[in-house]
């Protein structure tokens, strides 16, 4: 699903935050992504959704180097990701249905069509009745759920997640894992960057660690490699 | 499942439905932005009625020059020739050439004013009187008036008439007075060039203001903007509404110039009645007519549109998440 080959990431400033990263992700594996903050992180994840450009190497998404494409191609590509971010990124003046309906709205759903799957994609995140709320009335967690049913409401095969707990207790935290894991058996490939360490700890998942730009360790917490 | 050989461009809507949602989407941007300049009347109003004023000045200055050239085209056909024919012609050629020009196929009427005719005339026009018995021999020239047909009347017809009719060897000297007519075709035609430059320079304005408006408009929604790119969005789709506020600023705008226009007129009708009133005419005032206010409406679509596509194609680009 995603492939690094050697790739960096110099931003304007010689700050160098990724260096000569090689990792590989299969198709329907989940994964974490963890590491100091400043690590690269986030940087590893817009690479991924073209929110910026490898300085050197390639980034292969599903067999396609994406390196190079076009700027004009850009969103077509992204709507194959769903991104989740720890400010969610929502449209506080809109309601819930209608941020969560906007990939839908914009790659032309019919209006019946786009009802019936923000309608499941709120089921499937526990936000059933309250499609008509305001962002702002809902809980940080509730907001984050509906960051969720907004990144998956069009079925992509790959869900990044930039510290989606972040602002979550540990509860919640957990509840939000199992949604990913529960996107996961059905077969979308997840890639979550965290550095809450004791949530990766609970979930035995794959794990790549980052420390200064540099891909540390690529297995099991515990030292298993895969 | 995840398909991306070639261009990544695949979808999951079948491209019949992505057609028909296409105009559906296009609609509703369209109802959808109406309602949000209704949501914010002050702004957007003030907005179109720059548009209007923008616009409203041109077209009177139009008016006033279409108004103009009706007077004025009633006076062209006032071209009239003069003939000073030589001294001391007898009757029999006098009356042949008389003959002669009210044949010529330019020639509506022929007038003739003999010496003596012409010497009381001026005696009562002058109020010299009958100081002008003292003189030995009457100083006048006899006269013959020529009017020209309709489509000779113009100033460049006019004058090839009194070329041709300086030929005749009776006559001295031909005038044409029309001079001062061709004074104010020049002056008109100064006027349209300087009414053209104000035009150009206000529509540019136009372009300005209404391309700043959708840049503040764009800068306003900047959140909104980045969450749509990053869900997927393309370029195309999220200029979208941003064109039609565009539009919509034109189209009122455009109105909002021609109300302007119109009720000039009205106000001015009554003036420009009693004037006319003055001089025994039943002239009246012309307004615009409904291609002018078709062409109106579409010029002020047109720049509302190009205006906004502009700032658009300029600042979208610039959000990136």
């Amino acid at each position: 699903m995603i492939k690094f080959e050697q790739v960096s990431k110099v931003y304007s400033g010689s700050h160098q935050a990724l260096q000569k990263v090689d990792f590989h992700l299969k198709q329907g594996e989940m994964a974490f992504l963890t590491g100091h903050s400043g690590a690269g992180k986030s940087t590893l994840l817009k690479l991924i959704s073209l929110l910026e450009r490898p300085s050197d190497g390639r980034v292969i998404l599903n067999g396609n180097d994406i390196s190079r494409v076009s700027r004009r191609h850009v969103p077509y590509l992204r709507r194959h990701i769903g991104m989740i971010f720890q400010d969610h990124k929502l449209l506080m003046d809109k309601t819930v249905f209608e941020n969560v309906a906007l990939p839908l709205v914009i790659e032309g759903y019919s209006r019946a069509e786009v009802e019936r799957r923000v309608m499941a994609a709120l089921d499937k995140v526990g936000l059933h009745g309250k499609e008509f709320c305001v962002p702002v009335h809902l809980s940080g967690g509730e907001q984050q759920r509906v960051g969720i049913a907004r990144a998956v409401v069009n079925k992509p095969p790959l869900l990044l997640a930039d510290e989606p707990t972040g602002n979550l207790d540990p509860k919640l935290s957990t509840e939000i894992l199992k949604l990913f894991e529960a996107f996961n058996s059905v077969g979308v490939s997840v890639l979550i960057a965290t550095h809450d360490l004791g949530l990766i700890a609970k979930m035995r998942y794959r794990t790549l660690t980052l420390r200064n730009g540099k891909m540390l360790s690529d297995g099991l917490m515990g030292g298993e490699h895969v | 499942m995840f398909k991306m050989k070639g261009s990544p461009r695949i979808t999951k809507v079948p491209i019949h439905k992505r057609f028909v949602m296409f105009w559906v989407n296009h609609f509703q941007h369209a109802v959808g932005t109406l309602g949000e300049l209704w949501r914010t009347p002050m702004a957007s109003l003030m907005t179109m009625a720059v548009l209007g004023v923008s616009l409203a000045l041109p077209a009177s200055f139009h008016l006033l020059l279409k108004n103009a050239e009706r007077v004025t085209a009633s006076w062209d056909n006032a071209a009239e020739v003069n003939l000073y024919l030589h001294q001391g012609l007898n009757d029999k050629t006098t009356q042949n050439l008389i003959k002669r020009i009210s044949l010529y196929p330019e020639v509506e009427t022929v007038t003739y004013i003999s010496q003596s005719q012409a010497l009381r005339e001026f005696k009562e026009m002058s109020g010299f009187g009958n100081a002008l018995d003292f003189l030995e021999s009457n100083p006048l020239p006899a006269t013959v008036q020529v009017t020209p047909t309709e489509q000779h009347s113009s100033p460049a017809a006019a004058k090839l008439l009194l070329v041709k009719l300086q030929r005749e060897k009776e006559v001295e000297q031909g005038k044409l007075d029309i001079e001062w007519l061709e004074r104010l075709h020049g002056i008109i035609t100064l006027v349209v060039d300087s009414v053209v430059a104000v035009a150009f320079l206000l529509l540019s304005s136009v372009l300005l203001i209404v391309g700043n408006t959708i840049r503040l408009n764009i800068l306003n929604r900047r959140d909104e903007i980045e969450v749509m790119k990053l869900v997927g969005a393309t370029d195309a789709f999220i200029q979208r509404p941003f064109l039609y506020t565009g539009l919509w600023y034109g189209i009122i705008g455009g109105m909002i110039g021609w109300l302007l226009t119109s009720s000039m007129v009205l106000w001015m009708e009554s003036t420009v009645k009693q004037v006319a009133g003055l001089y025994q005419s039943d002239f009246r005032l012309l307004g615009l007519s409904l291609s002018e206010f078709v062409f109106m409406i579409l010029l002020s679509a047109v720049l509302g549109l190009l205006a906004s596509y502009v700032s658009v194609k300029r600042h979208i680009r610039l959000i990136e998440p």
